[in-house]
């Protein structure tokens, strides 16, 4: 399958995050590795594609043919890009014989008139040369760049079509290591190292293609040259780049060790051990660069043997055709003997041919980062190999109709879906479910539940029974392997799980605190005739009022303060007071870990918020339990029903 | 290709507008700049002097030998062919001293860049190293610290790739401009040689366009590298929004505005990666003219200077090369001058942090011997908020005295523990106590061996000592069985990050001994038992009522099993002390009672 863009390097065993970090944290001093990596000369020649199918989750027989579509247009504008930078580089050939014959004429005294001509050639080429560079560099970063968005939104697209039920589910600080810095290293490779190596596999030959009808000598020196430059850095890096790399993570440890400090400074400070934190901090990182240092001696003997086959093939070069010009070596120019403009020629060439090999060493660092980088967001973007993803139920379906006209996929409306106003039953039958890779059943064998419409209802047992299960399941969150599910009478399943859950209010155990303000944080952008003040009427239901007065506007969440776990989940209660529509709510051990004043407030808000819906609280807190109209034990088979 | 960005702007989930400083701040950190810049600049320079100046001597030479050589064999080439015409000056030629100096000149160059790229990347790991301790120390002093700990995601984040763009600062930048410098003046030297006014103009031209156009360029990509970096903030912060925050987007519907609110983010950040990749061609356009220019000029002098027979071919030869090479090293500042604005960003946030701040204010301890803390009509409220977070608050703590803090969560709890440990100073009022120690919620142990785990409380203390503390804590047994060996001592013993190896209750029992170690008259305990659980904490619970023998503790809890451990137990209601009550008096066991059980 030629359309593939990703070459056979990505199949690779993922790079470990350690890894990574050592990328960025010496990145910029990680040449050493990189000049010994250099040595393959595979790397040089080889530009052929695997053929691997990147499937990306649950995705419809169409996503594929677009990723192709997407491989063949990243692949052709990398390949022009290459092609505009190769030319802008060979206009120097044109150049040097300019300057080369103009020099000869001048040796044979011709007048300064002569140059005119010349001197006008070689600006004018100049100029071409600067328009083509400039088109160059742009080139391959409109060719890379959506290769990079497209990957970003391919590993977003994959993440979010997993259940979070799924155990082997991204963490979320992995996610955005890999998602967001891992990935820049993705359009680096692509736009600097692609066009490099391609370069390198063109410049130098067609530069020989027009030394050697000149001068075989001169022609054989640079061929000879070029080839041991990769069979030297290879001899000497081989063992030097295992070592190197070795190092380098040692030399990543350095920013790790500072992290792990950092992360205990509260510690620190109340042991009174900032001194001697930041002495050892000190000595550590001197060891380690002692380390490095002896290690790196070796490893940039590899890139001086590239600088000495640089250097000397130009010397021999100029050596060769200053004895040939002498008469003293009279071989090598075909049986005749090279004029002063060839020789010339020939001397300015020599240093070309060997710079896109030197070009192609100092980019050789984003080729490690970005294969690394691709190999990452490959295993994001697909499914566990085998095949033990927990799809989520609806994900790759659109979420409101307003969704779906946007969706550049040709996807149905979601289904509208007719629902009793007011509270929703809830009814399951049958339900088996196992987590993957998990011998035992998550929930009680052959589950089966009814409750109607109003009714309030506590899963109760210890946990790990399954009873957060049971709700994941009702919220659609994952699907069964067997049974079924109805809301409100209509079946739950991946048309309309969407419609479903617009008409549900999930209380979770632990709910996220989004990057934003706090308002922001209950209307979470749903709409509203009014969100603001829905929003502030939510968060005074919710007893936050207090908590909005001391923040303002501040941003809370990642980048922000966050919040005590009794304020998180009034956020949660706040964020399901916001849905006026509900029908169903749903509730996770919403008094789990709270002090049992907040606990109880937490108890009675729930209660006001079921209020005419239908209320599923899964706890085992009995003091909410004795709250509900009933109480459903998981915990044995034969499951007992208590009624309050 | 089907751009993924939204078309129309459609209500994502909250995301701060990334990078919206105002023009006031922006300003002053402009003015800072300078500052900040020398502050940097001063920590490399007072620490690596000779290193960096070998290095960018090295990197310069590096460069005059590659112009040398081009230029020797120019000449030397044309000599030959001119001297080559007839048989006589052919044999008169010296080949000898002009072949040698090429061979010489092609295995120096070699030499020297061998040095420099060790020279210069052992002063940048010595920079680096200088730098993360300046920077560790920095972040230790308390204001900051408590900002890291509020913050620690964002903060650590923003500090782990500052470090790692100020590496470009010396191996990017400085010693390429060095180099560049090095070239500028050796080519307007010698080919001053040749021509007087020709060297001066060549200089110039080199050194207005060589340093000229990077200088230009690192100006214009300020803004956009500024707007990059806030750019993969945002980026950043949406992707762990979708990934943690997922079940709440899926069940109020907003997991597709989620996604588009990433793709506005990667095409805000593609903007700004487009404006850097506009201004890099414009570099590398600019660079290819000023070159081009250079050779026309040089051709044009040459021919003039030849027919007025100031100078033969062979030197109008080496003249040209010359000129070619001298603008090559140009090239290297060309992905520099893109990153300096990211590392002047760098420089401008890390810079507060390496400059040597006042000390702490230091406590004062209460004049009555039998007191560890006093508290006097203490506020503390937060910079812009409305109200105080802790208001008014009078208590003592008596030697050996153990007290409970209890209340809801968000009562000013940890406040009152972060008053008395010296991470916060009071807005009003007067705090005076002992030293003390605190306990933090989460156990804090680092990637370090056992002992350098707990010898952080007693650098001192022998093996003796700290197996004594750890057989007060029950861990004795724990630490026998992770013998590495014979001859090591079992506190050689690696922990993991985190402490990971030990169980929860292990870990509580570890800060225990390590407390213990540290011996100050104070213990503040937050939530020590927290996510444990019962059998564990009552476990955990007994071993720091046994260490804790004879000093002073405050617990901050609101688990009945913690505060059960207290004498006097004081309740917090929105930052002030509601009520309290003594062991035995009637009170303790209702407000005992109305904790959470297990």
């Amino acid at each position: 399958m030629r359309g593939n863009p990703w070459p056979a390097e990505t199949g690779g065993a993922p790079a470990p995050l350690q890894q990574r970090e050592t990328m960025t944290a010496t990145g910029r001093v990680a040449s050493a590795a990189d000049d010994a990596a250099a040595a393959f000369p595979a790397a040089v020649a080889a530009d052929r594609f695997a053929a691997r199918q990147l499937a990306v989750g649950a995705a419809p027989a169409r996503q594929p043919a677009r990723k192709r579509q997407h491989g063949r247009e990243d692949r052709d504008a990398a390949r022009k890009a290459a092609l505009i930078q190769a030319a802008a580089t060979l206009i120097w050939l044109p150049q040097a014989a300019l300057i080369a014959w103009a020099i000869g004429g001048l040796a044979h005294g011709a007048p300064a008139s002569a140059m005119l001509a010349p001197a006008a050639g070689v600006l004018g080429l100049g100029l071409l040369r600067a328009a083509l560079d400039a088109l160059g560099v742009r080139q391959a970063f409109r060719g890379a760049r959506p290769t990079l968005t497209a990957r970003r939104r391919a590993a977003c697209e994959a993440i979010a079509a997993r259940s979070p039920l799924d155990m082997n589910r991204v963490a979320s600080g992995e996610a955005a290591a890999i998602v967001g810095e891992q990935a820049e290293a993705v359009q680096a490779w692509l736009s600097r190292f692609q066009p490099a190596r391609m370069k390198a596999s063109i410049v130098p030959l067609v530069i020989l293609a027009c030394v050697v009808p000149f001068s075989w000598v001169a022609g054989l020196i640079l061929l000879v040259a070029a080839p041991l430059i990769p069979l030297f850095m290879a001899l000497i890096g081989w063992r030097a780049k295992a070592a190197s790399e070795a190092q380098l993570v040692e030399m990543g440890a350095m920013n790790a060790f500072l992290l792990d400090r950092l992360r205990g400074l509260a510690t620190i400070r109340t042991l009174g051990a900032v001194e001697a934190t930041a002495t050892r901090l000190r000595a550590n990182a001197e060891t380690v660069r002692r380390k490095t240092m002896a290690v790196l001696r070796i490893a940039f003997l590899s890139s001086a043997v590239l600088e000495l086959f640089s250097a000397l093939g130009v010397a021999l070069v100029a050596v060769y055709i200053g004895f040939h010009l002498l008469g003293q070596l009279p071989f090598g120019a075909w049986g005749g003997k090279l004029t002063l403009a060839q020789g010339l020629f020939i001397l300015l060439l020599a240093p070309a041919f060997f710079d896109p090999l030197r070009e192609l060493s100092a980019v050789w660092h984003d080729k490690a980062a970005g294969e690394a980088a691709m190999a990452a967001l490959d295993r994001l973007s697909t499914p566990d190999t085998a095949g033990e993803a927990l799809p989520l139920p609806g994900a790759r379906q659109p979420e409101t109709p307003a969704d779906a006209a946007a969706s550049p996929f040709p996807m149905g409306p979601p289904l509208e879906i007719s629902l009793p106003a007011g509270p929703l039953a809830v009814a399951a039958h049958d339900l088996g479910f196992r987590y993957p890779g998990a011998t035992a059943h998550a929930l009680p064998e052959a589950f089966s539940i009814d409750i109607a419409a109003g009714e309030r209802v506590a899963l109760l047992g210890p946990s790990g029974d399954g009873k957060s299960t049971l709700l994941a399941l009702l919220a659609g969150l994952a699907a069964p392997q067997h049974g079924v599910i109805a809301i409100g009478g209509q079946p739950l399943n991946d048309a309309n799980v969407a419609g479903l859950r617009q008409r549900m209010a999930w209380i979770g155990q632990q709910p996220h605190i989004f990057t934003g303000a706090l308002e922001a944080n209950v209307s979470l952008g749903r709409p509203a005739p009014d969100v603001g003040a829905s929003a502030r009427q939510a968060l005074r239901w919710a007893n936050l009022a207090d908590v909005a007065a001391n923040r303002g506007g501040a941003i809370i969440g990642e980048g922000g303060v966050g919040l005590s776990g009794g304020e998180a989940l009034r956020l949660a209660l706040a964020r399901a007071a916001f849905n006026h529509n509900a029908g169903l709510v749903l509730a996770d051990e919403p008094t789990a870990h709270l002090d049992r004043a907040t606990a109880s407030a937490v108890t009675e808000s729930l209660l006001d918020l079921a209020e005419g819906r239908t209320l599923i609280v899964a706890t085992h807190d009995p003091e909410l339990a004795a709250r509900m109209d009933r109480t459903i034990r998981l915990a044995a088979t034969d499951a007992p029903e208590e009624r309050t | 290709m089907t751009a993924p960005a939204p078309t129309t702007p459609r209500p994502a989930p909250p995301g701060n507008p990334a990078g919206s400083r105002s023009p006031a701040l922006q300003r002053s950190l402009s003015r800072s700049l300078p500052r900040s810049l020398g502050a940097v600049l001063k920590l490399f320079w007072t620490g690596q002097r000779n290193h960096l100046l070998l290095g960018a001597a090295l990197a310069a030479f590096t460069v005059l030998a590659g112009i040398a050589l081009l230029g020797l064999s120019g000449w030397f080439i044309t000599a030959t062919a001119i001297a080559g015409l007839s048989a006589a000056t052919a044999l008169a030629f010296d080949v000898f001293a002009p072949s040698a100096g090429i061979r010489f000149l092609a295995l120096t160059r070699t030499a020297a860049r061998y040095g420099e790229r060790l020279v210069t990347h052992d002063a940048t790991f010595a920079v680096l190293a200088a730098l993360r301790e300046r920077a560790f120390r920095g972040w230790a002093q308390p204001g900051a610290a408590r900002r890291l700990l509020l913050r620690p995601a964002r903060l650590l984040f923003r500090l782990t790739s500052d470090i790692d763009a100020l590496d470009s600062l010396y191996l990017r930048i400085l010693v390429p401009a060095a180099a560049a410098l090095g070239a500028a003046l050796a080519a307007g030297v010698s080919l001053g040689l040749v021509n007087g006014w020709f060297g001066l103009l060549a200089g110039l031209w080199l050194l207005l366009a060589g340093l000229g156009v990077p200088a230009l360029a690192a100006r214009r990509a300020l803004t956009p590298s500024r707007r990059r970096s806030s750019g993969l903030e945002t980026l950043r912060q949406r992707i762990i929004d979708l990934t943690a925050g997922q079940t709440d987007l899926v069940m109020t519907g907003r997991m597709a505005a989620a996604q588009a609110g990433l793709a506005a983010a990667d095409a805000r950040l593609a903007d700004a990666d487009n404006a850097l990749n506009r201004i890099e061609a414009r570099v590398t356009a600019a660079f290819s003219v000023a070159t081009a220019l250079l050779l026309t000029a040089a051709l044009l002098t040459v021919a003039a200077l030849a027919e007025s027979g100031a100078i033969g071919a062979p030197v109008a030869a080496m003249a040209v090369l010359v000129a070619l090479a001298a603008l090559e090293p140009f090239a290297a500042l060309r992905r520099g001058a893109m990153e300096l604005g990211r590392a002047l960003l760098a420089v401008g946030r890390l810079a507060p942090r390496l400059v040597d701040q006042s000390a702490a204010p230091v406590r004062q301890a209460p004049a009555d011997d039998q007191v560890v803390a006093t508290l006097r009509q203490v506020s503390v409220r937060h910079p812009g908020a409305a109200r105080p977070v802790f208001a008014d608050v009078d208590l003592t703590v008596g030697a050996g005295e153990r007290i409970a803090i209890i209340g809801a969560s968000g009562a000013g709890k940890s406040t009152l523990l972060a008053l008395l440990a010296g991470e916060l100073e009071a807005t009003t009022g007067e705090v005076r106590n002992r030293p003390a120690s605190l306990l933090t919620q989460r156990t804090e142990l680092f990637q370090d061996s056992w002992r350098g785990n707990l010898q952080l409380a007693a650098p001192q203390a022998n093996d003796a000592t700290l197996m004594a503390a750890l057989t007060a804590a029950s861990l004795d047994d724990v630490i026998r069985g992770r013998s590495t060996g014979a001859m090591t001592s079992p506190l050689d013993a690696p922990l993991g990050e985190g402490g990971a190896g030990l169980s929860g209750g292990q870990g509580r029992r570890l800060a225990l001994a390590r407390l213990l170690l540290r011996d100050a008259p104070l213990w503040l305990l937050d939530e020590p038992t927290e996510a444990l659980d019962a059998a564990t904490a009552r476990d955990v619970l007994g071993c720091a009522a046994r260490l804790a023998e004879g000093r002073a503790v405050v617990i901050a809890t609101h688990l009945r099993r913690e505060a059960d451990l207290a004498d006097r137990l004081l309740v917090m209601n929105h930052g002030r002390l509601t009520a309290e009550a003594r062991r035995g008096e009637p009170a303790f066991d209702v407000l005992l009672a109305g904790l959470r059980p297990d």
